[in-house]
């Protein structure tokens, strides 16, 4: 058993090393909960229950410094004790969702901790010493893996015996409660991704999402097809090329020449290929000593080292760089290689041309890091992981293991293209690729087609991922009709869709998650406990 | 009308667009800075991260009051941004619509000491803020709307 506890405590410290793997999702439980089954010796349990588990918390997405329940701690524990117990999915999640509230405080008091460091981050920018940046950097980035990795085993030590024996004197009636209650409460997180993007101009396209898999029976995969194909077409049509895509009259009047932070790349440059790929690498542990009073920055400093080590030979010029590097900075950092690439260009040509205004480059990258996290934020929370999330646990919920293996394949593939890319654009052709951009209508397009290939995937989830029927028969015993049948008759999968609806509507009006998901469980349990729902 | 008007140092970005923009309904989301309405290439970063559904205008803080008071304005959804309490101040006290201002994040800065995990304040901040408070405006903490309202009162 010692054995497990320890492999299933790597699995938690794996996940708590996202900071270091550039925001991959490998963190997920649609990819921890297989992780777990297979040490536990029940692979398959392990896909669904990850894939329940993904569902309830689809909605809990990280932007900005806005810390969602820690999913990583609560998903393993709650995979394992479920299993350990011989328990299904309804257990894992009643225990899963208190264990990731608590664990979130955990890990907030750690980035409100790691600001500490910042005074060492300084001391060592001022005698510019890189190296002492860097290994602080990861020293730090550490101490959330050890951290979680502690409370883990922790829990599963003390914790385990007590679950099993809690778990076994769950009566019958409280535990088909439960499993009811657990299939209603991906409602929530579908509302939550609808209080993202659901709006009039694209409520056609949520409702033409649900018709095709409701009515049609169309998988995942097929809505995600039509919804590129849907996109693509729309934005063609209705998106006209019009002058610049902002709304603002003042645009008309822009004059490149007047600003003075365009960065084009210089003729011979001082980087090399490898300087630039090694952005790329680097970039991905960003986040690794995220805290509450810098963010990213010296994960920004750290991805900067390389071309800073090539540039900067003096120790003063390597002094003011980390420090420049070392300011608050944070952005969303599927596409923060644009901003460091960028950033590089800068500094090349500030080693090149004495009288370089060393402070653009921080002026460039704190007016960059807002908006570029708008619209990356957007992109891969708001539509690429809504698809992978749909098609993954729609797979993983039959027990499939391509769910995690598509899931993450749908996201990482345009997430490491486009990031990888991202480095060299915005080393090439600096702010120059922004303007031009701005001047296209191409970001237009892009957020319409990505809101309604969202949309549409949303539409389709609560008939695929939400089984909740009722039991209830109608008229006299008899002549009694099975009301299931005559609502399958009408408008099949209504009472997940009109599940979905109502939890949108207190979303809307700003109820509390937390009251939200004991207003599904109580909702299902009484449901379960009356034979309305099942 | 004015839907929201928040205090973010970052003006636009994720936050904003993803979940303030439709949380309140915003149909024209108006930058209040003088230092952004003067500088092309910031207007032209913001025009790139405004939400698909949503007008972007920015403008300077004298600006924004005479757009927020003109008649024709009432009728739009508008969400207004600042990146300090002074500038939020100074829309509060042209503005006798603004009767609540949503603190979203201002980052550490020298002199500023933190009150919550995305706010600091330095104390001619809490100068101001006090002032806000005593004319009854209501002063709350959230990044994202999902978040829980916290009053900045029992933060300072």
């Amino acid at each position: 058993m010692l054995t497990s506890y320890i492999l299933i405590t790597l699995i938690a410290m794996f996940g708590h090393s996202e900071d270091f793997l550039g925001t991959t999702l490998l963190s997920r439980p649609l990819v921890l909960g297989p992780l777990v089954g297979l040490v536990l010796g029940d692979f398959d349990q392990g896909i669904v229950i990850g894939a329940t588990l993904e569902l309830i918390f689809m909605g809990n997405i990280k932007v900005g410094a806005a810390i969602p329940p820690d999913v990583i701690t609560g998903g393993v524990l709650g995979t394992a004790f479920a299993i350990m117990s011989g328990k299904g999915p309804a257990v894992a999640l009643a225990l899963a969702v208190p264990i990731s509230i608590l664990a979130e405080m955990v890990a907030s008091g750690l980035f409100v901790f790691r600001p500490v460091w910042n005074k060492r981050f300084d001391r060592y920018a001022a005698e510019g010493d890189y190296r002492g940046v860097e290994r602080l950097h990861i020293l730090s980035g550490l101490l959330k893996p050890l951290l979680m990795g502690v409370v883990t085993l922790l829990a599963l030590l003390l914790g385990s015996e007590a679950v099993r024996t809690f778990v076994d004197t769950i009566p019958p009636w409280v535990h088909s409660g439960l499993q009811v209650a657990g299939n209603m409460l991906p409602a929530l997180g579908f509302a939550l991704l609808m209080n993202l993007m659901f709006n009039k101009e694209g409520a056609p396209y949520f409702f033409l999402g649900f018709i095709l898999t409701s009515y049609l029976k169309l998988p995942m995969i097929a809505i995600g097809g039509l919804g590129v194909i849907t996109a693509l077409i729309v934005t063609r049509i209705t998106h006209k090329e019009q002058p610049p895509a902002g709304t603002d009259s003042d645009f008309d009047d822009f004059d490149m020449d007047d600003n003075p932070p365009v960065m084009v790349k210089p003729k011979a440059a001082l980087l090399t290929q490898g300087d630039i790929r090694s952005l790329f690498a680097r970039s991905m542990a960003l986040e690794a000593n995220f805290n509450f009073e810098t963010w990213q920055n010296t994960g920004f400093a750290y991805t900067m080292i390389p071309v800073l080590k090539r540039l900067y030979r003096t120790k003063e010029a390597m002094s003011r760089a980390l420090k420049r590097h070392l300011q608050f900075f944070n952005t969303a950092p599927h596409g923060s290689t644009l901003i460091i690439g960028i950033a590089a260009a800068m500094e090349e040509q500030n080693a090149r041309e004495p009288d370089f205004d060393e402070e653009s480059i921080n002026s460039v990258k704190t007016g960059l890091m807002g908006p570029l996290a708008g619209v990356f934020d957007s992109l891969f929370w708001g539509t690429i992981k809504v698809i992978a999330a749909g098609i993954g646990s729609s797979l993983a919920l039959q027990g499939s293991v391509l769910g995690p293996l598509l899931f993450l394949l749908i996201f990482n593939v345009p997430h490491l293209i486009l990031r990888y890319k991202l480095t060299f654009i915005g080393y090439e052709t600096g702010t120059r690729f922004l303007q031009d951009l701005s001047k296209t209508n191409v970001m237009d397009k892009l957020k319409a087609g990505s809101s309604i290939l969202g949309l549409m995937v949303v539409g389709a989830m609560p008939a695929t991922l939400m089984s909740i029927r009722t039991p209830a028969m109608i008229g006299s015993s008899d002549s009694a009709v099975a009301l299931q049948g005559v609502l399958d008759q009408i408008v099949p999968n209504v009472i997940p869709l009109a599940l979905t609806f109502l939890v949108f509507y207190f979303v809307k009006r700003n109820v509390k998650a937390t009251y939200l998901l004991l207003g599904l469980l109580l909702l299902g349990f009484l449901g379960s406990v009356l034979n309305v729902f099942a | 009308m004015i839907r929201l008007l928040r205090i973010d140092d970052r003006l636009v970005h994720g936050q904003v667009a993803l979940t303030w923009t439709p949380a309140v309904g915003a149909e024209c989301l108006v930058v209040a800075n003088d230092k952004v309405a003067k500088d092309d290439f910031l207007k032209m970063t913001m025009n790139l991260a405004k939400p698909a559904n949503a007008k972007l205008l920015i403008k300077s803080i004298a600006d924004t009051v005479t757009f927020l008071s003109d008649e024709r304005s009432k009728p739009m959804k508008i969400l207004v941004l600042v990146n300090s309490v002074q500038d939020a101040a100074a829309l509060a006290g042209a503005l006798p619509e603004i009767r609540s201002i949503n603190f979203g994040g201002i980052r550490a800065r020298e002199g500023a000491r933190a009150i919550s995990k995305a706010i600091t304040v330095t104390d001619a901040d809490v100068i101001v803020i006090r002032d806000l408070l005593a004319r009854g405006i209501e002063l709350e903490v959230r990044q994202v709307p999902t978040d829980e309202l916290r009053s900045i009162e029992t933060l300072l």
